[in-house]
């Protein structure tokens, strides 16, 4: 039987792991042919018919897994072909079907053969390298030559075709020397790409394949030299791959490559990923290289001279959509101009001309001056533009030159279920995908992405240069022995010193590479309902805001970089949540802070004694609020109650201090007295001291200029009112009927009751249009409400006031019972338009 | 069998784990998930800037056990993951059909 004959063969070459990949092809296929000759022999097919192998196949590059593509070719005619050619097929794929070779086969004239290859290009580029197992080789001949023909014939629209192919796997599956798990044959810089270089080859006539290339000047020698190991290479692996999953799968999944390994003697996966990744490498650049000819040639000479050219820096030069640069007279070109190339590159969006390549391989050493680090900065910034340069720098070894660690991560493997990527690519796109958020904050300014607090970080970063560094060291070490954090600290130390980066800037870039998965595990892991979590990150970050901003950015930029198991909305909305968290620690300790320094420079000025009777008897939020002199007056005014005091501060207006034993309806008496004595109040501030007085400071304006002049009226009229002898409610009355007719229509009034906001007080938010007696008008419903008013903000925002009240009922609790809250609300807004 | 599915607080996972695995439990499967109950979304205010969170970051798991363990299971996740305030998540328990290792073929409680 040929069949079981053909199995136990096609058994025996894949159990014997000596044949590696181009050996392994051959024997199969010579097994192959040799089987197809004997049934091609037993049926005894007509004179006019021939066995042709297609694909890789008729390369002899078979893999345990490929296809087998075999074409019945023949030249049958008449009303019993079609019967003859079932007939004999059937016959002859059988014994390989029953062998459990998976094949693609056919049975078809040469003009058939030709109008398909002519629509499809699969079919052509399978018909550009036949060979001729059995039959009649005649017919073999003359279909490989008007398939050559015909390719020729269709060059722009097949050699379109190949380069898209070329730029789509680049996308998907992805380049292989960036991927963690890359396709071999599909992946970019893999299988696919070396033969779409012969098939181009063939678009061009003979020689042919890439011979044909190197003939043209698509391809130079050297290049295609340098293509060979790569392609042999991965062909030992894709043969030992299948050899190791019996399947017929192309990706070199991460459970596999320890066996892979083993089975092509390399130490260990680790370098065999990263000899692929090299080869990949060389395979995927070549090619880019070649293509780029390609589509100047398409273009054709029109299409390359409209455009000037266009001198970007000293020695760079923007020419027919390439960057070129000059070397100096000794062959060298300094560091600066290979970044600034580098930036035009970026900018624009173009490749380098490939001679121009050549000559940045003599890049000098960088002096890292301010224009180097600046146009490195500028470079990171162009984020996602900036990668193929970065690729094309590490290609020419200008990289290294700039950073010479680079070497450590460059094809680097890592082996955990969240990567997608290899150590040197997720640099890379951390970079890209922090300057994305960058560009999210630039736009914020402009408008747009309100909303968007990680736009607003982004806008508030003071440096975000150093999120650019952070984001491209902070996996430097990984694959180093020790934790990849603090080991990094220390690369990133040594980088940022060669880089003279600032000592400020520094310090924040090493911290960075330190700590760049805090807040990725403490959001994940802690639970950030418990305030010490929040204050232990702020205490982290040095309780600087500016710290903590970068970190934030470099968390998602960084797990954005990683892969889709690595971020997510749900592990994004808990890093935020962090985030705002800390940031409110930080502000609290900042305010602590701010409290303290007050505290100490007033026992400074004042003494000890004097100093207490002062902070002892007011809460933290009164020391917040006043600068130092205002306080150490507010001490004088504490010792002599009641007291009454106007000043004018400028600009037309006053600031009203009242010292008096605090009771129920004060702020109404004294927002009374106010606006009877022509002070429009735009701020107010109330205080209250432990034992029982009332420290209230208002700000405001007489837009007639009188009680600048004559402040002492104002105070009498205070003092008047709070001794009981103004009826206050029929003179703010007063006032009001003779101003309303030449003011606007008051706007509506919105009052806000809200009791979460404070543990001991509820919280009366009320927006209304500015008017005469206005805080009067709401203090006094407070009083008729009996309700007491703790702390009152008074805002005016041009027209539009907004005043919240901290208040609580006439027992001192706060008010949550639902009813209360609701009729508190409804009661104000009733007297408000009354 | 039963399949018994928790939704916890993100940063409990290690503890549910560590508790189902000492009671006995060979495998889990864990999903980040967002959602709300009771505890709802809630809008917070960074700069001035509205972010509404309509959902809560949470962790789901999945347990397929024998009959006779899952309120075992279910009680230990219970005991790890609450911390007694709002949000703490819930478990529940769902009859399960059949189960099949597709390695091996096995089949109900020899899949577990």
């Amino acid at each position: 039987m040929i069949s079981a004959r053909l199995r136990d063969a096609r058994a025996a070459l894949v159990a014997d792991p000596s044949l590696r990949g181009r050996a392994f092809g051959a024997s199969l296929a010579s097994v192959l042919d040799g089987a197809l000759i004997d049934v091609f022999t037993e049926v005894e097919a007509p004179g006019e018919v021939a066995l042709v192998a297609l694909g890789s196949y008729a390369r002899r590059e078979l893999c345990p897994g490929s296809d087998v593509d075999v074409l019945l070719l023949h030249n049958l005619r008449g009303r019993n072909a079609s019967r003859t050619v079932r007939a004999l097929t059937e016959r002859l794929w059988y014994p390989l079907w029953d062998a459990g070779l998976v094949t693609g086969h056919g049975a078809r004239t040469i003009k058939e053969s030709i109008s398909l290859a002519d629509e499809d290009l699969d079919a052509l580029t399978a018909l550009l390298e036949v060979r001729h197992v059995a039959g009649a080789s005649d017919l073999t001949i003359e279909l490989e030559r008007r398939a050559r023909e015909l390719a020729v014939r269709r060059r722009g629209r097949v050699l379109r075709a190949l380069a898209e192919g070329f730029a789509a796997r680049r996308a998907r599956p992805g380049a292989i020397a960036e991927m963690l798990e890359p396709d071999l044959k599909e992946g970019s810089g893999g299988l696919r790409d070396v033969q779409a270089l012969e098939w181009a080859g063939w678009t061009l006539g003979e020689p042919g394949a890439t011979r044909t290339l190197v003939a043209r000047g698509f391809l130079t020698a050297g290049d295609l030299a340098r293509l060979e190991p790569g392609r042999e290479l991965l062909l030992d692996l894709r043969v030992a791959l299948q050899r190791v999953t019996g399947s017929r799968s192309d990706r070199l999944a991460l459970q596999e490559q320890d066996a892979v390994a083993e089975q092509l003697g390399m130490p260990d996966a680790d370098a065999l990923v990263h000899d692929l990744a090299s080869a990949a490498r060389e395979i995927a650049w070549i090619s880019a290289d070649v293509w780029m000819r390609v589509a100047d040639s398409l273009r054709g000479p029109a299409g390359r001279a409209g455009s000037a050219d266009h001198v970007v820096a000293q020695g760079v030069v923007l020419r027919d959509g390439r960057v070129h640069v000059e070397a100096d007279g000794d062959g060298s070109i300094p560091a600066l101009r290979a970044i600034e190339a580098a930036c035009a590159a970026a900018e624009h969006d173009v490749p380098f001309d490939r001679a121009s390549l050549t000559r940045l391989r003599a890049t000098g050493e960088p002096t890292w001056d301010v224009w180097e680090r600046a146009g490195f900065v500028r470079l990171l910034r162009f984020g996602e533009n900036a990668v193929p340069v970065f690729e094309a720098f590490d290609h020419e070894g200008v990289l290294v030159r700039l950073l010479p660690e680079w070497s450590h991560v460059r094809s680097r493997p890592q082996r955990n279920a969240y990567h997608r990527f290899t150590v040197d690519r997720h640099l890379l796109e951390a970079v890209a995908q922090c300057a994305q958020l960058l560009d999210a904050g630039d736009a914020h300014a402009t408008g747009g992405f309100e909303n968007d607090i990680d736009a607003i970080v982004a806008r508030a970063c003071r440096r975000p240069e150093l999120l650019l560094f952070g984001a491209l060291l902070h996996d430097i070490a990984k694959g180093m022995p020790g934790d990849h954090s603090k080991v990094g600290a220390q690369t990133a130390e040594r980088i940022a010193r060669r880089m003279r980066i600032d000592s400020e800037g520094r310090e924040i870039v090493v911290w960075l590479v330190r700590h760049h998965l805090l807040m990725a595990e403490v959001a994940t892991r802690r639970d950030l309902s418990d305030a010490t979590v929040a204050d232990n990150v702020a205490a982290a970050c040095a309780a600087d805001a500016e710290r903590l901003r970068l970190l934030y950015l470099l968390t998602i930029g960084d797990s954005r970089a990683t892969g889709p198991a690595a971020w997510n909305p749900s592990k994004a909305g808990l890093v935020r949540d962090l985030f705002v968290k800390a940031a409110a620690a930080i502000e609290r300790g900042e305010a602590r802070a701010l409290a303290a320094d007050r505290r100490e420079a007033l026992v400074k000025r004042l003494g000890e004694e004097r100093a207490s009777t002062v902070l002892d008897r007011l809460p933290e939020s009164y020391v917040l609020a006043f600068d130092v002199d205002t306080i150490c007056a507010h001490a004088a005014l504490l010792e002599s109650v009641p007291t009454v005091q106007c000043e004018p501060v400028g600009g037309g207006n006053v600031v009203v201090t009242v010292v008096a034993p605090d009771r129920p309806g004060l702020l109404a008496t004294l927002a009374g007295a106010l606006s009877v004595g022509g002070v429009n109040v735009s701020d107010a501030q109330l205080f209250g001291t432990a034992d029982g007085l009332a420290l209230d400071v208002f700000r405001g304006a007489d837009p007639f200029g009188r009680v600048v002049e004559d402040p002492a009226r104002v105070v009498r009229v205070i003092e008047r009112a709070l001794a009981g002898e103004i009826d206050l409610a029929t003179r703010v009355e007063e006032r009001r009927r003779s101003y309303a007719p030449f003011g606007e229509r008051a706007g509506p009034v919105t009052v806000e009751v809200n009791t979460d906001e404070s543990d001991t007080d509820t919280v009366v938010e009320v927006h209304a249009d500015d008017d005469v007696g206005l805080l009067y008008r709401l203090a006094s419903a407070f009083v008729e409400l009996h309700v007491d008013v703790r702390v009152a903000k008074v805002a005016t925002l041009g027209q539009r006031v907004v005043d919240v009240f901290y208040v609580r009922d006439a027992n001192g609790r706060k008010i949550d019972d639902p009813e209360a809250v609701e009729s508190l609300g409804a009661a104000l807004v009733a007297r408000m338009r009354a | 069998m039963k399949l018994v599915v928790g939704i916890i607080k993100p940063f409990k996972l290690d503890d549910v784990k560590t508790a189902v695995q000492e009671f006995g439990v060979q495998g889990l499967t864990i999903t980040e998930v967002q959602g709300f109950g009771r505890q709802r979304g809630h809008t917070e205010v960074y700069r001035g800037a509205e972010y509404t969170i309509d959902f809560v970051p949470k962790v789901k798991l999945e347990i397929l056990v024998e009959d006779s363990e899952a309120q075992g299971v279910a009680d230990k996740i219970m005991e790890a993951a609450r911390t007694g305030k709002i949000g703490d998540g819930k478990v529940w328990i769902i009859p399960i059909e059949g189960v099949l290792r597709i390695r091996t073929g096995e089949a109900g409680s020899d899949a577990l």
